[in-house]
């Protein structure tokens, strides 16, 4: 697999639209919910446009349009998203409405919006792209099945350019649904240094990142994606240990190769075993970066960490507020990210 | 008549959420769709569901939704012929 | 080249494959009277629904206490099926994928629950089951495929992507053997929302009839077994058809809405015959997309007209059986394109008698027994104008 990240964009709860600082002012938020920095979408989006729009469409058109912009075009061979939870804000607000109203005099552009496939839809209403569109919705794999589509597109597809994003939202309901069902961290439990957590739950994150990728290198070309790999459900530490094996071979790669590790721990004292006792026994000598302290966790988090992995290998530079003292070159990043313990993937950024 | 006008500008407003327009900026007499405000059919229909949570007007076939929604000065001549 | 060698679904036509096709050949519609989806609509409208409730078709599944919804039980029933019919018995003996379609997942029950929680008295935690990706998650564990599973949400072309996926998977040498369709339950949700757009049919719906009023809505699930060359060979596979082209368009005209001359469906054809490297006439039936509504039939004849030009070839909408199925429709319109190969017949567009005006295309409308079959183009398009057109081939 080679494929060429030329673009990114990418809205969080770190300021990651502001590229030049990278970071620089990131801080770890100990709450347990960890909404996006929102720009003004009105610098992006035609004021007539935005009006209907949730949350996720802003956020996801925005990211896409950035990514764009980074990469020079104005329109792609292919769009394909990724999303967990779709569009839950204008799902809850229709729900609620039929609930409330008994049924009865409802009004179609909630529905309308709520499909996971709204926000693909609206960026190739908006820059009138005809070609390849798709929606992927499986959990904590969404955003890795969009990009195993794009590499398979690129193979089938030569000289072609594919817009790929990964995008959820936490709206209050949501949230108030995860605090019920007992996924969400207590706030005297929340602490900085997630992989170093001895209790149950998660912080609530969301956002979009989209990335530009060609199997074309040019000169916006920031890094390039060796490898992608999804599995569903990973039976105990000895098989993800296997599987990574077998990923790193097919890559031609060994764990001495990797430079920085960014694995998914969510900060869930059951959900991180595993990865716990990966990052100790076999990269304890690899420098490890956590990305779910700066995002929160949410189905499509491991896309911010694609995001996150592809700028520090562009700018060669890990994020002071992350790691302090790293002069090394950082040639081959890993992503080991799992959702609840049973959805895993890798993917692997390396510098071009 | 104008005051039913009025109130009606707001209404749109409102349900369309047009967050940029003022009541005055729409003209009584301009279309609402197409050119003028520009609304699309998803508009219509909200304007459908409008009409019968505030004025208590059903509309059965969207079709005839064209005639009444060409300008706020046609809705408002609806709801007061239609209105019991 | 992508074989299928297993196929199975379930609808308001029948809950297996021979069940279905003897409804086709008798012209028996399953839209009725609804009799299970609680809305107060139900005795002004009619619906496709699958004739049975939760705990039957949980019985049906051979079940007990599974906590499965309706969206899961549909598709574990017809992955059964499909998983049979090509005589997999252990799903871990390839590079074995599971890709499903849905477009509310679980919807049918996090809607009943819903009330309960804004009430801020939840009884019971469903939130992990209403993700539209979780009934594929339960279903590929049941069955014991774990190499590959994802699902698609592309609005009502959802399993023509799933379909047209699992081809892509094996032609790029990622996978051996996918399962492949999609599952929707009615729910409440999607029944008001199509209420709202106001292109729901009170009575049949009339696909490319003049007077059509909108559609039905149904429900269920298909999911079909596609192969590679290696592993037919290896196995020495009965082929049940070929996948023999696809594409996919997006027709970047309306949030909901078709563009007049179908841009993304003719874009979406256009691909499909591409991929399978033969010229249109080689179309011998073209299972529509045919929803009922003014907008989608008038669009999809004006796309089949372009790509066809004066050869159209005989054309119908099944939905007039099935009601739309959404994220399933074209897993189980893939089957029925399939049966009409496997049976040389074309299953009629039911209720439709006035051409329509904008166009001279008309459907076939009673039953075409002996007629040869060889190519099915199969057309699927959706919301965010998402256009998915398939090719399906005698072997």
């Amino acid at each position: 697999m080679v494929i060429y990240i030329n673009g990114t964009g990418c809205i969080s709860h770190q300021n990651t639209i502001d590229v030049d600082t990278f970071l620089g002012n990131s801080q770890i938020t100990c709450q347990p919910l960890l909404l996006a920095q929102e720009p003004d979408y009105k610098d992006y989006v035609p004021a007539n446009m935005l009006r209907r729009m949730s949350h996720i469409i802003k956020m996801g058109i925005v990211a896409a349009k950035i990514s764009l912009q980074q990469a020079e075009l104005e329109n792609v061979d292919a769009i394909i998203t990724g999303t967990g939870l779709g569009c839950f804000e204008d799902t809850d607000k229709f729900l609620k409405t039929i609930i409330e109203n008994n049924e009865q005099l409802l009004t179609p552009t909630s529905f309308i919006q709520s499909t996971h496939n709204t926000v693909a839809g609206q960026i190739a209403l908006l820059i009138k792209c005809h070609n390849y569109n798709f929606t992927y919705t499986q959990q904590g794999l969404s955003f890795e099945s969009a990009l195993i589509d794009a590499d398979m597109f690129l193979n089938e597809n030569k000289n072609s350019n594919v817009l790929v994003g990964g995008l959820d939202e936490a709206i209050q309901p949501y949230y108030d649904l995860l605090v019920k069902a007992g996924h969400i961290k207590k706030q005297e439990d929340i602490i900085t240094e997630i992989e170093k957590n001895k209790t149950k739950g998660f912080c609530l994150g969301e956002g979009a990142s989209f990335f530009v990728l060609s199997n074309q290198k040019n000169k916006t070309t920031k890094a390039q994606i060796k490898g992608v790999k999804t599995y569903a459900a990973i039976k105990g530490s000895d098989d993800l240990k296997n599987q990574l094996a077998i990923f790193l071979q097919e890559l031609n790669l060994s764990i001495n190769d990797i430079s920085l590790l960014l694995p998914g721990n969510s900060g869930d004292v059951e959900d991180d075993k595993i990865l716990n006792e990966n990052n100790k026994q076999l990269f304890s000598k690899t420098d490890i970066v956590y990305f779910k302290n700066l995002c929160g966790e949410f189905f499509t988090a491991s896309a911010f960490a694609l995001w996150l992995a592809s700028t520090i290998v562009e700018k060669q530079r890990i994020p002071k507020t992350l790691m302090h003292n790293n002069n090394k070159e950082l040639k081959n990043i890993l992503i080991i990210n799992q959702y609840r313990n049973t959805e895993y993937s890798f993917m692997c950024v390396s510098s071009c | 008549m104008e005051n039913l006008i009025e109130n009606l500008k707001k209404q749109i407003i409102e349900q369309l959420n047009l967050a940029e327009v003022k009541p005055y900026d729409i003209d009584a007499s301009a279309p609402l769709f197409g050119e003028g405000l520009g609304l699309d059919s998803i508009d219509a229909l909200e304007l459908i569901v409008l009409l019968e949570k505030n004025y208590g007007l059903k509309i059965q076939e969207p079709k005839d939704a064209k005639n009444i929604f060409q300008s706020v000065k046609t809705l408002a001549e609806y709801i007061s012929s239609h209105k019991k | 080249m992508v074989f299928v060698t297993g196929i199975g679904t379930i609808s308001a036509i029948g809950k297996n494959v021979s069940e279905t096709l003897s409804s086709l050949l008798e012209s028996r519609t399953g839209i009725g009277k609804i009799n299970h989806l609680q809305t107060i609509h139900k005795d002004n409208y009619v619906a496709g629904e699958v004739n049975y409730s939760l705990q039957e078709l949980e019985n049906l599944a051979g079940l007990k206490n599974s906590n499965y919804n309706r969206t899961t039980l549909l598709s574990l029933l017809a992955t059964q099926e499909a998983l049979t019919s090509a005589g997999i018995k252990d799903a871990s003996t390839y590079r074995t994928g599971f890709i499903s379609a849905s477009s509310v997942g679980g919807m049918s029950h996090s809607e009943l629950l819903y009330k309960d929680f804004l009430e801020h008295n939840p009884h019971e935690n469903f939130i992990d089951t209403h993700y539209t990706g979780a009934h594929a998650t339960d279903v590929a564990k049941h069955f014991g495929i774990t190499d590959y599973v994802t699902t698609i949400s592309t609005a009502c072309s959802s399993a023509a992507n799933a379909i047209m996926l699992g081809a892509r998977l094996i032609n790029n040498n990622i996978l051996d053997r996918v399962i492949v369709g999609g599952a929707d339950a009615l729910c409440k949700f999607t029944f008001n929302g199509f209420n709202t757009l106001m292109i729901l049919d009170k009575e049949w719906c009339k696909p490319f009839d003049n007077n059509r009023k909108g559609l039905n809505l149904g429900e269920g699930a298909a999911y079909l077994v596609l192969e590679s060359e290696r592993v037919v060979k290896a196995e020495n596979k009965k082929i049940i058809a070929v996948l023999s082209g696809y594409g996919n368009a997006n027709d970047a005209f309306h949030q909901t809405a078709s563009s007049p001359d179908g841009q993304g469906a003719y874009a979406a054809m256009q691909k499909a015959l591409e991929v399978a490297n033969f010229f249109s006439n080689k179309i011998d039936y073209i299972n529509a997309h045919g929803t009922g509504t003014a907008n989608n039939d008038s669009s999809e004849a004006a796309a089949i007209q372009n790509i066809f030009k004066k050869n159209i070839p005989p054309f119908s909408s099944t939905k007039s059986f099935t009601g739309h199925t959404l994220a399933a429709a074209a897993s189980i319109e893939a089957v029925i394109s399939i049966l009409s190969i496997q049976n040389n017949t074309i299953f009629p567009n039911l209720n439709c008698v006035t051409p329509m005006q904008d166009t001279t295309l008309f459907p076939v409308t009673s039953l075409q027994k002996n007629t040869e079959i060889n190519h099915v183009l199969s057309n699927s398009f959706g919301f965010g104008g998402n256009c998915s057109s398939l090719i399906f081939s005698r072997n």
